[in-house]
């Protein structure tokens, strides 16, 4: 069957439609999260959240909806204890996201037998994604979106200096706060996607590609999105016709972008 | 150690849009940091509206903690600031702010004009293209802001502090990182835009001659106010001893017309 064939099958288009639903959210966020050094928050986040995928497994409540919730949680004490204790905030991180991903190993440990769902979180599925998920991540998506374009100046302004933002009018700690929230949201909803491990590959690799070659924000933000769909859709596309693994191929493909933007700055600058 | 030097002190050329009304008053400020160290003690000043009022003192007299206290980015320990009659965080929109560093990650993918445009979102983007022509930084519109030399950088502040029109404007030793030849045309510049504008100006310098030549209202810092006046009556060789803790000889010249 051939990939174009292949995408009208309801469960590729499904998995379309949430990669590139995740493919704008993640990069277009990623954009902050490297202009403002906190990529190891991405990993910290998805790694915390495993805590939430085990409390779903084992009181029967939605896996997926659960982990967001502790993602937020995580997420609000990463701000709380950096704004309140003189620890850098990789060092928190690194405190945090070990002990909740520990927390979810032992309860985990706690259920007996086969845990599919496990195998899911750890290195994503897209291709299982059913209709109720695809609900979810559209929705949510769609809002971040529309919350990512409205306050792009704002979070602009904070990535680039705290003091000239709250000069300009921003109340900094209030969007500082929301950042971390959105975030946090962001990071677990791409766990669909491309699974604990691999999800903050979509939020650093092509913000990063774009910062390689984008003489404005407005063309980094734009970069990172249209890097971040051709990743998704290549993902998809390549990993059905060779049978990989999906989302590894995502990051392959966007890492891929990445290398070919290093190649294109060596020969502007030589 | 004795040092000397000579100045035209300002004479009465702002004159014409000075007020006895005060743009900023202070009551017994107190700042110390979290573990108690006292920054700034018992500070008490009135600066009238439309007036250029230059703060000076030695190295870590508290000047920069002081200006930062008025834009409302720092919190007093104890004490009242009113800022055009409000809180400084209310202010914030009537004011502009040259800070004495920008430290900006220079691989940040932000434009001159983006920079302007993002701080501030209210005005015409035809008023960012006047001031950026009108300050000689046409060229440098869609450069990165990482990629400006200091004297640009600097430029391109001054446009940010002075876009919205605000009616008070603060500068932290605003000169640091340009060149002697520049600094004088920078100066020229702010007094140009202080007349254009009519708008209160506080500043911080370490330069005598500039609060000589500049200001109408001096306030010398150390970490409490040592003298606060016209710099004629303030700029004296035992005020500028008890501050700086050397001896100083000053001499006044006529400017030539």
């Amino acid at each position: 069957m051939d990939i174009f064939t292949a995408f009208q099958l309801p469960f590729l288009q499904k998995a379309l439609f949430a990669g590139l639903a995740l493919g704008l959210i993640l990069p277009f966020l990623g954009v902050f999260v490297t202009l403002r050094n906190m990529s190891f928050f991405g990993d910290g986040v998805a790694h915390a959240s495993l805590a939430g995928v085990a409390l779903g497994v084992l009181s029967g409540a939605d896996p997926f909806l659960s982990a967001v919730g502790v993602g937020i949680l995580v997420g609000i004490v990463i701000y709380l204890l950096e704004h309140k204790t003189i620890l850098a905030p990789d060092a928190l991180i690194g405190v945090l996201f070990t002990t909740a991903f520990s927390v979810g190993l032992v309860l985990l440990s706690l259920q007996r037998g086969y845990q599919p769902e496990l195998m899911s979180f750890l290195f994503g599925n897209i291709l299982t994604i059913n209709s109720y998920d695809l609900l979810v991540i559209t929705i949510f998506s769609g809002l971040i979106f529309v919350i990512l374009a409205f306050t792009r100046r704002q979070l602009t302004m904070l990535a680039l200096d705290k003091e000239s933002a709250w000069l300009s009018g921003i109340r900094t700690g209030l969007f500082d706060f929301f950042f971390y929230i959105i975030l946090s949201v962001t990071i677990v909803l791409g766990i669909k996607l491309l699974g604990i491990i691999l999800v903050s590959a979509l939020l650093v690799i092509p913000p990063s590609t774009a910062k390689l070659l984008a003489r404005s924000l407005r063309g980094m933000i734009l970069g990172s999105i249209v890097g971040g769909e051709l990743a998704v859709i290549t993902g998809l596309a390549v990993s059905y016709l060779l049978d990989f693994p999906t989302g590894a191929v995502i990051v392959l493909s966007a890492a891929a972008f990445f290398f070919c933007a290093i190649l294109v700055r060596a020969c502007k600058t030589f | 150690m004795e040092h000397s030097a000579t100045f035209p002190f300002n004479s009465n050329h702002r004159d014409f849009h000075l007020h006895s009304r005060a743009a900023i008053t202070v009551n017994n400020l107190a700042f110390s940091y979290g573990d108690g160290t006292p920054i700034l003690q018992n500070i008490s000043c009135s600066i009238p509206s439309g007036s250029v009022a230059i703060i000076v003192g030695p190295n870590g007299s508290g000047k920069t903690t002081f200006l930062k206290a008025l834009l409302g980015l720092i919190p007093p320990t104890s004490g009242s600031i009113e800022v055009l009659g409000l809180a400084p965080s209310e202010a914030r929109p009537r004011v502009g702010y040259v800070p004495q560093r920008f430290a900006i990650d220079h691989t940040f993918p932000i434009t001159v004009f983006e920079f302007l445009r993002f701080s501030h979102p209210a005005v015409p983007e035809e008023r960012i293209d006047e001031y950026l022509e009108h300050l000689g930084m046409s060229a440098m519109r869609t450069a990165r802001l990482g990629s400006l030399s200091g004297g640009q950088l600097q430029r391109t502040l001054v446009i940010r502090s002075v876009l919205h029109s605000p009616e008070i404007l603060f500068l932290d030793e605003p000169a640091s990182g340009i060149d002697i030849g520049g600094e004088q045309t920078f100066y020229d510049l702010i007094l140009h835009l202080h007349k254009e504008h009519a708008n209160t100006i506080v500043m911080v310098s370490h330069e005598i001659d500039i609060v000589a030549r500049f200001a109408d209202t001096v306030l010398c810092l150390n970490k409490t106010l040592v003298c606060h006046g016209a710099p004629i009556d303030v700029l004296t060789p035992q005020t500028l001893q008890q501050l700086y803790g050397k001896d100083v000889s000053l001499y006044q010249h006529q400017e030539k017309s």
